[in-house]
């Protein structure tokens, strides 16, 4: 393959300035409301361990960038931010300070096969709360991703919510084993409600529950819910409180319209044990991000603590948010030789006004009409003139 | 009242969905009188349907341009496109198959397979377990054999006139194929309400 001048490896891009200027201001909005809301932001390094990393991830392994140090370990760029600080919170460090609230802004990269367009390396941006395993935790990180979405004036954002741990209790009452209760997720996870309704006349289920089982498809509130729960089953009951709870708090901050309670709602990132979620908003074809529990996820890392948290997606939230370039104040001085002293003063005078100047010898200036109608405003200070 | 935006495959299967969205209730236009428009509005239902070739409606879908689409399950299965499978329509039914010359058996040096769908035959030999070569083409599938590109070919089979004709014979089938309603993930949760129902009314009048 030969590799024309202007090429960027598939999924690379160039964010141009008007680009890199509307992810600066996302990432300051983003990163303060997430302070304020008591987390501490950290970075982890672009490069881990396949071993450790690369593996936990959950990311499928041909999505992974994958490259040799020089001792000939093999390496991954950090497909996930979860992973990375689910191993920093694990480290000695941060254990006596449980619960720790942890957030971030960070690139990930994800090798991309299909259509060449697909970035492969982009911007994620999130919180985990780890050492918690309260229901108080879940309510606390939805309602923080819910009041950024909201700050960056995000139209009728809406959360699915589902339980994984829940819903494999509710197969398994179905009489399914670990098997079959894997294809029944494979299909609620790509919402194939054909390729689900066929499924479910091959699985050995009851036919007077069958109907009841397809039904595990269309649900919107948690009350709905209340169907499929074993009223003997004290674990399924006390999820369903935890869910009813939980609810109760997402409606009181304000969430109540925002959210579908989807029991067959499931992520295909394996790592996830309880609660999980998705965020979607109008103005884009694909999910803005995601979130939920992943206690498993920690205790790969040796620690038997709950941990929830979400990660938002910078390029879809900004594909909602770029719509319209506005024009800014900005002021360009010509210049050449015997205005240079005017010149100079004028612009040190106006930056110190808080006014965005630009300073540019006029003779270097190919074609200078082009270029002034880059600028709001434009001031000659050439000595012909 | 949500807009809605139908991505429909052109010719047939448009002319029977639109007739199965009239059926299920829909107060759509009865005249549909020029053939070669790509947008077609239904404002009193708030309506828009775009027309595309049947294997761009996943795309459309896939990328949120249109909520919902209509696509035949064929070319789901050659584009694995991220969306979300609602309901069987039932119509348009047909299946892939393997087909061939009679009584020809399969070239034991290099076994050749021509086809529209690379994906799905590839599949369906690697899962047989049989090496052959694929080599995608765009349409007259049924050349192949008759002038020796291939040994077999994986193509839609509905009547089998096209192959009786050309003096083929049906070999394997290999999966059965109908059109299916799709939708984008974002507005299937965005616009749920809008499309449960379009679902409701339509599975009643489908003829699974």
């Amino acid at each position: 393959m030969t590799i024309q001048m202007f090429e960027k490896p598939l999924g690379m891009r160039d964010d141009f300035p008007f680009i890199a200027k509307k992810k600066a201001e996302l990432r300051t909005n983003g990163t303060s409301i997430i302070q304020q809301a008591g987390y501490d932001l950290l970075q982890t390094p672009t490069l881990e361990y396949y071993e450790t990393i690369g593996k936990i991830s959950a990311i499928a392994d041909n999505a992974l960038f994958k490259l040799l140090d020089s001792q000939g370990e093999t390496l991954v760029l950090r497909p996930d931010m979860t992973s990375p600080i689910a191993r920093v919170a694990a480290s000695k460090l941060l254990k006596e300070k449980m619960p720790v609230r942890l957030g971030y802004y960070s690139n990930v990269f994800r090798a991309q096969k299909r259509e060449g367009g697909r970035p492969a390396e982009f911007e994620q941006m999130g919180v985990e709360l780890i050492g918690d395993d309260s229901l108080y935790a879940d309510a606390e990180v939805i309602i923080l991703a819910w009041n950024i979405l909201k700050n960056l004036n995000i139209k009728s954002s809406r959360f699915v919510i589902g339980h994984t741990q829940l819903l494999q209790l509710i197969l398994q009452d179905f009489g399914l084993d670990q098997e079959q209760i894997e294809k029944v997720h494979a299909a609620f996870v790509s919402k194939n409600s054909v390729g689900f309704e066929s499924l479910a006349k091959q699985l050995p289920i009851e036919p007077s529950r069958l109907e009841s089982f397809i039904g595990l498809m269309s649900t919107s509130n948690v009350e709905e819910w209340q169907q499929w729960i074993d009223p003997h089953n004290a674990k399924q009951n006390s999820l369903f409180e935890d869910m009813k709870k939980l609810k109760k708090i997402l409606d009181r901050s304000g969430l109540s319209d925002a959210i579908t309670y989807d029991l067959s709602f499931n992520s295909h990132m394996t790592y996830y044990t309880g609660l999980v979620f998705e965020v979607y908003g109008a103005g884009s074809g694909f999910s803005l991000g995601n979130g939920g529990r992943y206690d498993g996820l920690m205790k790969q890392f040796g620690l038997q603590v709950g941990a929830t948290g979400f990660g938002l997606r910078v390029d879809r939230l900004l594909e909602i948010i770029s719509a319209v370039p506005e024009q800014e104040n900005h002021t360009l001085i010509l210049f050449d030789e015997q205005g240079e002293d005017q010149a100079f003063d004028e612009a040190q005078k106006l930056r110190e006004q808080g006014v965005r100047v630009t300073l540019q010898f006029a003779p270097a200036v190919l074609a200078i009409d082009e270029f002034s109608g880059l600028f709001s405003k434009v001031l000659r200070m050439e000595g012909a003139n | 009242m949500d807009a809605l935006t139908i991505a429909m495959p052109k010719g047939r299967i448009f002319e029977e969905a639109y007739e199965l969205l009239v059926k299920a209730g829909y107060d759509l236009p009865k005249e549909l009188d020029d053939s070669r428009k790509l947008i077609v509005e239904a404002p009193n239902e708030n309506i828009r349907f775009i027309l595309s070739k049947p294997m761009d409606v996943p795309a459309y879908v896939e990328h949120g341009v249109a909520d919902i689409g209509i696509a035949g399950k064929d070319v789901m299965l050659e584009h694995d496109r991220d969306v979300y499978e609602l309901l069987d329509l039932g119509i348009s039914r047909c299946y892939i198959a393997t087909a061939g010359m009679p009584d020809t058996p399969m070239n034991e040096v290099t076994p050749r397979v021509a086809t529209k769908y690379p994906k799905v035959a590839s599949q369906y030999y690697r899962g047989k377990g049989e090496q052959v070569e694929i080599i995608e083409l765009n349409g007259s599938i049924e050349l192949a054999p008759m002038i020796g590109l291939a040994d077999r070919i994986v193509d839609i089979v509905s009547t089998g006139k096209t192959l009786k004709e050309n003096g083929l014979v049906e070999y394997e089938k290999i999966v059965d194929i109908t059109s299916r309603l799709i939708a984008n993930p974002v507005s299937y949760r965005l616009k749920q309400k809008r499309i449960t129902e379009l679902v409701e009314k339509l599975r009643k009048q489908a003829s699974v």
